[in-house]
């Protein structure tokens, strides 16, 4: 009973039915099943069967826009439980489009992704300069650091990022992401990121695998 | 050949003397260290030292809001629709419009009042007669859409309520119908092409379904299509990113010029394109803005125009990969791309 409502949840998740997500996880409060389980079996695992049909070009943009709006109606129903049972998130993320850039389509997709795969995300929105993604990061002990730049000539300052996090030593302590139409993996290690991406869903895989990877050790 | 010749030549995929070669439109941040290296002062001198076959002129648009015909709605309902303070993603005021009814508000620019006809006619008469006259419309509609609701709210309204976002899309539609009537008639025997276009595509694929892009944005562009094509006028067609999924919709559409080949972009690889779609439309661009004309050499710039020459011996506008060209491309090769694409073999 309690494994066909998380998956009549999944489902609902995946055709943007905010309404109908929001009230299933309700009544599935109601009928005692665990919010963590409606949370991880429901809301993140339907987002991530709408990431990876973004990857495959199954689906599209305003698809997965729409599932991301249903998770966050079925989330905010299921935040005081998870918080009484004491849920953590898998990590914290900063992510935001670096100075002198004010793209954001993508950087949104990657945020929608990200909370799909479990993190808490701070977004820093656009043309956020390097000290401001390393001043939050340490204010909220984020795992990630994630950048993005549409414009060639803005994706320079991404590496002032990173030679941000070298003056005050920190580099080590972050998991640093980049990616963006003209960013690419040699890029990536021209500058020192750890990860580029081509796309948000990778870029949720990648965090995810990353971070679980440093709890191990 | 003169430029004239060449263009139709290429657009009709008929022989050239060399390919036709377009600058695309400079950013202005670009521009000092391109007159600069020409030795010349303005864009005018610029596009003539190049030896640009086009000469692209701006629709003149003037309201107490906007300079430009690409922001001419006042989406933000604050005087200020400078893209430079904004995100794309930004709510519009019809953020929350549900019904029809909900736009009523909105003050929908007439563009008889904004557009001066004899300001059209005199920026049209500075084109060299041998040059081809590209009237740079642009009229975005999707682009407009997006904005009047915010980009998020737009693209989920084509999902969870269609009627509305074809409702705005309509007077958007409308607006640029209007708005290019009055510049066409103003000029008219004058012009050779248009461009317009709308950016749906990103660097791995659509950003919508290609049935959205059947449903919203191909019924608005085939009329501005037509309507240019009823003036004679060749019709290429803008988007960004990743298309090559519905080029045919566009060719289907009238489309003459996809603009541009965004080289690096998921299946936009010249080769692929020709492969695809060779003798049903023409191309423009092809030479990539994005590491190639940013961090090449003036011979790599050369070969990858010799390249791009032998795989489209006609049909291929050679061209920068985005119209904008950015402060970070050297000069040199820019000077590198017209010069391989002059030559005469």
């Amino acid at each position: 009973m309690a494994a066909a409502m998380i998956e009549e949840i999944s489902q609902f998740l995946q055709k943007g039915r905010a309404k109908n997500v929001k009230q299933l996880v309700e009544q599935a409060l109601e009928e005692g099943i665990d919010p963590k389980e409606i949370l991880n079996d429901g809301l993140l695992s339907g987002m991530m069967v709408i990431g990876g049909k973004f990857k495959r070009n199954e689906v599209f943009v305003p698809e997965v826009l729409v599932a991301a709006r249903a998770m966050n109606a079925g989330v905010s129903v299921l935040e005081p439980h998870l918080v009484e049972a004491g849920n953590e998130p898998l990590g914290k993320a900063v992510v935001g489009t670096v100075k002198g850039d004010l793209h954001d389509i993508g950087k949104n997709l990657v945020i929608m992704m990200m909370k799909g795969a479990g993190f808490e995300i701070y977004d820093l929105g656009t043309d956020v300069d390097a000290a401001t993604f390393v001043d939050k990061a340490e204010e909220v002990g984020a795992d990630v650091i994630g950048m993005s730049a549409l414009l060639t000539t803005t994706m320079p300052n991404m590496k002032e990022v990173i030679d941000v996090l070298k003056e005050r030593g920190l580099r080590e302590k972050y998991i640093v992401m980049v990616g963006g139409a003209p960013v690419n993996e040699q890029f990536a290690e021209e500058i020192g990121a750890d990860y580029y991406t081509a796309d948000a869903t990778s870029a949720a895989e990648v965090a995810k695998a990353a971070v679980e990877r440093r709890r191990v050790g | 050949m003169n430029s004239r010749e060449r263009f139709f030549a290429t657009v009709e995929r008929r022989p050239v003397d060399r390919p036709a070669a377009w600058l695309g439109m400079p950013d202005i941040k670009a521009q000092p260290a391109l007159f600069a290296h020409y030795g010349v002062k303005d864009m005018h001198e610029l596009k003539l030292a190049v030896g640009d076959d086009f000469y692209a002129v701006e629709v003149p648009y003037q309201s107490p809001t906007s300079t430009a015909i690409y922001a001419a709605f006042d989406w933000y309902m604050d005087n200020n629709v400078d893209a430079e303070e904004r995100t794309l993603t930004a709510d519009g005021c019809f953020k929350d419009a549900e019904d029809e009814e909900d736009l009523a508000f909105f003050h929908w620019p007439d563009p008889v009042r904004y557009i001066d006809v004899e300001e059209c006619r005199r920026r049209v008469a500075l084109a060299p007669a041998d040059k081809v006259r590209l009237a740079m419309c642009w009229s975005a509609h999707f682009q407009d859409t997006c904005a009047s609701f915010g980009m998020e709210t737009a693209l989920m309204n084509m999902l969870a309520n269609p009627e509305i976002y074809q409702a705005v899309d309509e007077k958007i539609v409308d607006f640029y119908l209007k708005a290019n009537e009055i510049f066409y008639e103003a000029t008219k025997g004058q012009l050779d092409a248009v461009l317009i276009g709308n950016d749906m595509g990103s660097q791995r694929g659509l950003m919508l379904s290609p049935q959205c892009v059947r449903d919203f944005i191909i019924p608005g562009s085939r009329k501005l299509i037509e309507q240019a094509h009823s003036y004679g006028l060749k019709v290429i067609y803008h988007s960004c990113g990743s298309i090559v999924d519905v080029i045919p919709d566009l060719i289907e559409a009238g489309v003459d010029v996809i603009h541009p080949i965004q080289a690096l972009a998921a299946g936009m690889e010249p080769a692929n394109l020709k492969e695809k779609f060779a003798g049903k439309v023409s191309f423009c661009g092809g030479v990539d803005t994005q590491d190639l004309l940013v961090n090449g050499t003036p011979e790599m710039v050369r070969a990858k125009v010799r390249e791009l020459r032998t795989l489209f011996p006609t049909g291929l506008i050679l061209s920068p990969s985005h119209e904008a060209i950015m402060q970070d491309v050297p000069p040199a090769n820019i000077h590198a791309l017209f010069e391989e694409a002059q030559t005469v073999y």
